[in-house]
């Protein structure tokens, strides 16, 4: 399920923000940049126009002033006093006295120069040039301009581009806005639609609206959930038919197992009964036969072999019927027949210790548990003697009141699990005790021996007994 | 007592005429600096640049400062003159004439046996002599110039009346004069001979002389009476020394001068007679 996202991890309001805030720190740049080219420019231009008047005025004044004209030299600056700017204009002699002056020349109290307009801090622009001929000097030229119609420009310039950094800053902020709600409505719509089919929602559709790359993720995002959608129903179908297949195999599986139990019970009944009478019918036989013989020494040899061959017969269906269904597991139970099974094991691995306990009450277990659990620690101890070269063997079986426990140690090579537990003996263990409704789990790994742990739930007995 | 008095006194000036050549550089120093007047025959700059020189010079030996100045015309520089404007006076001779009415004082002259005005055409005009001038346009400086002076004298000689048979265009400087026929603007142009060698080598290959004046004798440096006797002949000493030492010499070529020598107002005389006429 989608979950609002907070308003400052928003990515309309990082957008928004992000833009207006480029917007402001670039438009001060551009403005301060605007007023410091517009401030430079005008009083780059007011020290130009000033130096190049008052050097051309002293250009022309040298003759003048070595001809001592002033008259002429006067008539000639009264065309050039009349720049708006100039507020006042003085000609001084080499003795540095003023011989013309325009405007309101200080002339007791002699204005400080001025090298640049930004230096003048009286608000006139005070600047002199030699007057010199040949260079001789002739005098000097003083020259005051003002600064307020250059700061009036300035300052209009300075509001104006305010103005419009102020105005562009509005208008950006209010695009932004429209933009980018639009967008990530948009984009919201989709979120909302990924968390419906996160829920397993397929039918959920988002409206395209336009074709811009938003329009198009969403009608990708649609075709997608349509492929989705398709393709789950399919898996879940083929993942239907697994689990009934799979089903059904260990049903087969089962009943197999069921089937051959109890085939090899009827099998080691009939061997019982029926092998079983005729060996005793023959070696009763061929011990009367013997006993009749009187010093018939062939017919004697004769009976004896055939009370031998009897003999091994039957210790040969003996174990084949021992094989096939201990008797001492229907005669005297799970725990005899184990105990019965572990030595008979012991005895024929003398190198091996196999150490079996058991606790709690366990001779109410049903036939299906009882005979599974003694084909798998059957199964187990066969797997030990024929690849753990273990030393150490520990059969643990433990009734916990709800459940079985069945652990089989030992300290052998072990295995690498995930090469060699789909082994046949221990997919059947596996299935006599998945059969069984329980769970059972192999920890080993190579040189570490083996560990099974079966659990078996204790309510199967009764329902073996059914059966 | 006034046997005693006497006696220092004696001893005084003893002292005071042993010590006279020692005194004598110092002798034009004053608060504030001399003005040496140069009649404006060329213009301002080029006065400028050619004197500039000379002023140093003497500035340098005089141990004062020395300003070069002149005036927009010939007859403001006059008239100036009559206000005894100037300390160190370098005037046409005719103007000397008038300036030493009102106290200047002749301490040398150009040593140049004197200087005539010429009259000079285009070189490829078909002017080839005064007659034929007649109904033309001549370049000459104003009215009261030397350079006009000589020529109406000339003219007058030669049996042509310069304000009838030809039209005289008065022009500020004797580089004025010169170019305006140079310029085709006049057919002709009189002008005194030393600017006209002065002018550049270009201008003078293009033009041709048909006439040269008699001589007038050349430039007078005055003083004004306003300066003491020994400032004036420290003045005249340095200008006559002037060609015995190789500064001196120096200064003299930068204005086309040989030297000054010693100048008398007998040699002027003759300049006060052409006046009157």
């Amino acid at each position: 399920m989608s979950h609002p996202v907070p308003l400052l991890q928003s990515l309309r309001c990082r957008l928004i923000v992000s833009v207006v805030a480029i917007e402001i720190i670039m438009l001060s740049i551009l403005v301060w940049n605007n007023i410091s080219i517009i401030q430079s420019t005008h009083t780059d231009r007011l020290r130009d126009t000033a130096n190049s008047m008052v050097q051309q005025i002293a250009n022309t004044a040298g003759n003048y002033m070595v001809a001592v004209d002033y008259a002429t030299l006067e008539d000639y600056l009264k065309n050039v006093v009349n720049y708006k700017e100039l507020l006042y204009l003085a000609v001084l002699d080499r003795d540095d006295k003023a011989v013309i002056s325009f405007g309101d020349f200080p002339d007791r109290a002699r204005p400080a120069i001025d090298s640049h307009p930004a230096q003048a801090d009286d608000g006139v622009f005070d600047i002199a040039e030699d007057i010199k001929v040949a260079g001789q000097p002739m005098g000097k030229v003083l020259a005051g301009f003002s600064l307020s119609l250059m700061e009036d420009a300035i300052k209009k310039s300075r509001v104006r581009g305010t103005s419009i950094a102020a105005i562009e800053i509005i208008l950006t902020v209010i695009v932004t806005v429209i933009i980018g709600l639009g967008l990530t409505r948009r984009l919201g719509m989709l979120s909302h639609a990924a968390a419906q089919v996160e829920s397993g929602d397929y039918s959920v559709s988002v409206p395209t609206e336009s074709n811009d790359e938003v329009g198009k993720t969403a009608a990708a995002f649609n075709r997608m959930v349509t492929e989705v959608s398709s393709r789950t129903k399919q898996l879940e179908k083929e993942e239907s038919r697994s689990r009934e297949l799979l089903r059904e195999n260990r049903q087969l599986i089962h009943t197999s197992l069921e089937i051959q139990e109890e085939e090899r019970k009827h099998l080691a009944r009939e061997l019982h009964d029926e092998l079983g009478q005729c060996l005793t019918a023959i070696q009763a036989d061929a011990e009367l036969i013997r006993d009749v013989s009187g010093d018939n020494k062939a017919i004697q040899t004769s009976a004896s072999a055939i009370m031998d061959v009897s003999s091994r017969v039957y210790d040969v269906v003996h174990s084949m019927m021992h094989r096939l269904r201990p008797s001492i597991l229907d005669n005297l139970g799970l725990i005899e027949a184990l105990k019965d099974e572990i030595e008979a094991w012991k005895s024929r691995h003398q190198n091996t210790r196999c150490e079996f306990i058991y606790r709690g009450d366990l001779s109410s277990l049903g036939e299906r548990s009882n005979i599974s659990l003694y084909r798998i620690v059957q199964e187990c101890l066969t797997n030990i003697s024929k690849y753990a070269e273990a030393s150490s063997v520990l059969i643990e079986l433990e009734n916990k009141g709800d459940e079985l426990l069945l652990n089989i140690k030992d300290n052998g090579r072990g295995f690498d699990s995930a090469l060699s537990a789909k082994g046949l003996g221990l997919i059947g263990m596996r299935e006599r005790v998945s059969s069984l409704g329980g769970s059972m789990d192999i920890k080993t790994s190579e040189g570490d021996g083996v560990y099974i742990r079966i659990r078996l739930p204790m309510n199967n007995g009764s329902d073996n007994e059914q059966r | 007592m006034l046997a005693r008095t006497s006696f220092i006194s004696c001893l005084l000036c003893a002292v005071l005429a042993v010590a006279s050549p020692v005194y004598g550089q110092g002798s034009c120093q004053t608060f504030k600096p001399m003005t040496f007047g140069i009649l404006p025959f060329i213009s301002a700059e080029q006065l400028v640049v050619k004197f500039t020189p000379l002023v140093h010079y003497l500035s340098e030996h005089l141990n004062t400062p020395i300003r070069i100045e002149t005036a927009p015309n010939f007859m403001t520089f006059a008239q100036r003159t009559q206000q005894q404007r100037y300390d160190i006076l370098f005037t046409a001779p005719h103007f000397y004439a008038k300036a030493n009415q009102v106290g200047y004082q002749l301490i040398a002259r150009v040593d140049s046996p004197g200087m005539s005005a010429v009259i000079v055409v285009p070189r490829k005009s078909h002017i080839d002599t005064l007659d034929d001038l007649k109904g033309k346009r001549l370049a000459s400086l104003h009215k009261e110039s030397l350079a006009s002076i000589l020529l109406r004298k000339h003219l007058r000689e030669h049996g042509i009346d310069p304000d009838k048979d030809l039209s005289i265009i008065s022009t500020p400087t004797h580089d004025a004069s010169l170019l305006s026929s140079y310029h085709g603007i006049t057919d002709a142009s009189a002008l005194m001979q030393p600017p006209y060698e002065a002018a550049s080598e270009q201008v003078r290959q293009n033009m041709r002389v048909i006439a040269t004046t008699e001589r007038a004798p050349h430039i007078p440096i005055s003083v004004s009476a306003r300066l003491s006797s020994q400032c004036s002949q420290e003045i005249s000493r340095l200008l006559l020394a002037m060609g015995n030492t190789d500064e001196g010499r120096s200064v003299l070529k930068n204005n086309r001068f040989s030297g000054f020598r010693k100048a008398s107002e007998e040699d002027y005389k003759k300049i006060k007679a052409l006046l009157v006429q």
